[in-house]
């Protein structure tokens, strides 16, 4: 993938969490580098299993965790867009 | 009471007690990584459990227990909280398996590596019943965190009489996926004690995304078992994939509604068992949810009813090594074993001479169609004040206000029809899916109802 075609994904990505989670921002609130969970965005693990499922419709693409310490793979909103572009399969 | 020796794992030297990625850990072998870590702890009376890994947490809780140090369980790890807890019990240090990790208390490693630790023929060392393993913190409905003791005798007990309520017999072990953390009641009685004192080994691994549950569960042995939470049990229906043979699911933290659970039945061809039980008490009951509303009790849990001065019938929960203990959720007791849940007790509402609970409410506002998610609010003087209502917060992107009320008119007696419905885009749930009374509160505030 290209340069380009991460710039494009990242405000797509923006959206879908935005409407998935219902949250009251707008898509140029979220910081691409800041952490979407805990600080940053404050996302909790429910949202990320909400996130997971959306993803899935959208992308053709399972979320999985690394290892148990640590559900939250993706650390930004860059790192999920990143992710998604590598993987999806829609 | 009597206080005989109970052994740490009531286990064969090589029974598999614990699966990880990397492979299966026997009863001997966990037993060697605890007295290893036991060996290297610092005196203390008191040790918080932050370990996220479940291997590690199941390590340090029994390195505590052999040590006679009580195992602090906390699901909130917030510096704030450290803090108050190391206050609470001085000399508090925590046992953390995440390299690097600060906190404002004193950090003991652990570390799940085998390969690094000598091996010794570990003696399986006993325990008395009446030493007080573990205290688990809830959030209290004021907001400060509540304690409850656990004696080791009942723990273990209640573990034993667990594997034997799900059938778990010693020819044919289960294999468990648990999607609940160790540090929350439920989590740790079925994920972490009952592979020490049942037939049943506990995944170690990821398990949290659908992904992650079905590829633990397709990466163990039958008789598999998933302990989960409805919230789960939802995301996994919803993930569309198919998953392995299960011999049972296993539900609890929140009520789980029978058309899921029939759902859940249909689709993986199992069984589906809800768990009864609360921080204060532990698991003492269960049920099949599409099969019946009546829960019958653990074995050796039995039910005592008790007249209050006021006339009204308190059910109190004995068990072996437990003192008996109040149930704080309104049941109607049937016998000894047997009881039907109406609500939890801060759950009941009683309007113009008329009983429900928020927890009926609730189920029938979320069944509105077009209704995602929804709450009951009992403001906090609904007894005193003749003319209070109840207030209902909904998530229903697609419905005004004016229609969940016409969709809930006739379907909820007249008097709990709320007088306001706020919709919202999100409830403020916790991990487990519950709300809790300090995000009520700041919705109720923010809305003027505070």
């Amino acid at each position: 993938m290209t340069a380009s075609a991460t710039g494009t994904l990242e405000p797509e990505i923006a959206r879908l969490i935005i409407e998935s989670l219902h949250l009251e921002i707008t898509e140029d609130e979220i910081d691409p580098e800041a952490p979407l969970f805990g600080e940053g965005l404050g996302l909790d693990s429910i949202d990320a299993l909400e996130l997971a499922l959306s993803i899935s419709r959208n992308y053709g693409l399972e979320l999985k965790s690394d290892d148990e310490r640590n559900h939250r793979i993706f650390a930004s909103l860059r790192d999920l867009a990143r992710h998604i572009e590598e993987f999806r399969t829609k | 009471m009597c206080d005989p020796l109970i052994p740490l794992i009531g286990r064969a030297p090589h029974d598999v007690v614990f699966r990880r990625p990397g492979g299966s850990t026997t009863a001997a072998a966990f037993l060697a990584d605890a007295q290893h870590l036991a060996a290297g702890l610092p005196d203390a009376s008191h040790v918080v459990n932050l370990c996220q890994d479940r291997y590690c947490f199941a390590v340090a809780f029994a390195a505590a227990l052999l040590r006679g140090q009580v195992s602090l369980l906390s699901s909130d790890r917030s510096t704030e909280r450290l803090r108050g807890m190391a206050g609470a019990y001085p000399g508090l240090y925590a046992l953390a398996d995440e390299p690097g990790f600060e906190a404002s208390l004193p950090v003991h490693p652990v570390a799940a590596d085998a390969s690094a630790r000598p091996r010794f023929a570990p003696d399986n060392l006993s325990i008395r019943a009446t030493q007080l393993a573990a205290i688990v913190f809830t959030s209290g409905s004021t907001g400060e965190p509540v304690a409850h003791r656990k004696l080791w005798g009942a723990l273990a007990a209640r573990s034993r009489d667990a594997g034997r309520r799900f059938r778990m017999s010693a020819g044919q072990p289960v294999s468990i996926v648990g999607t609940v953390p160790a540090q929350h009641m439920y989590g740790f009685e079925t994920t972490v004690l009952l592979p020490l004192h049942a037939p049943a080994s506990s995944w170690c691994g990821p398990a949290f995304f659908p992904r992650d549950v079905r590829a633990a569960l397709e990466m163990l042995p039958e008789r598999r078992v998933l302990v989960t939470t409805p919230l789960q049990i939802r995301a996994l229906l919803q993930a569309e994939s198919e998953l392995p043979a299960l011999d049972r699911v296993i539900s609890a933290t929140a009520p789980l509604y029978a058309e899921l659970a029939a759902e859940a039945e249909r689709r993986w061809q199992t069984e589906v068992h809800e768990i009864f039980g609360a921080t204060e008490v532990g698991s003492i009951a269960s049920r099949r949810t599409i099969a019946s509303e009546v829960w019958t009790t653990y074995p050796r849990v039995r039910l005592h009813a008790s007249r209050t001065r006021t006339g009204e019938e308190d059910v109190l929960v004995a068990g072996p090594f437990s003192e008996l203990y109040p149930l704080s959720d309104l049941v109607e007791r049937l016998d000894g074993t047997r009881f039907r849940l109406l609500g939890r007790r801060t759950d009941v509402v009683k309007l113009g001479g008329r009983r429900t609970s928020l927890a009926a409410l609730n189920h029938i506002l979320t069944s509105v169609e077009g209704v995602s998610d929804g709450i009951f609010v009992a403001p906090d003087d609904l007894d005193e004040r003749p003319t209070a209502r109840l207030l209902a917060f909904v998530v229903a992107p697609e419905l005004s206000a004016e229609a969940v009320m016409a969709a809930l008119r006739g379907r909820v007696d007249p008097v709990f029809l709320p007088r306001r419905v706020v919709r919202v885009d999100v409830l403020p749930r916790n991990p487990t899916g519950k709300l809790p009374e300090q995000a009520l509160a700041v919705l109720r505030a923010r809305v003027g109802e505070g």
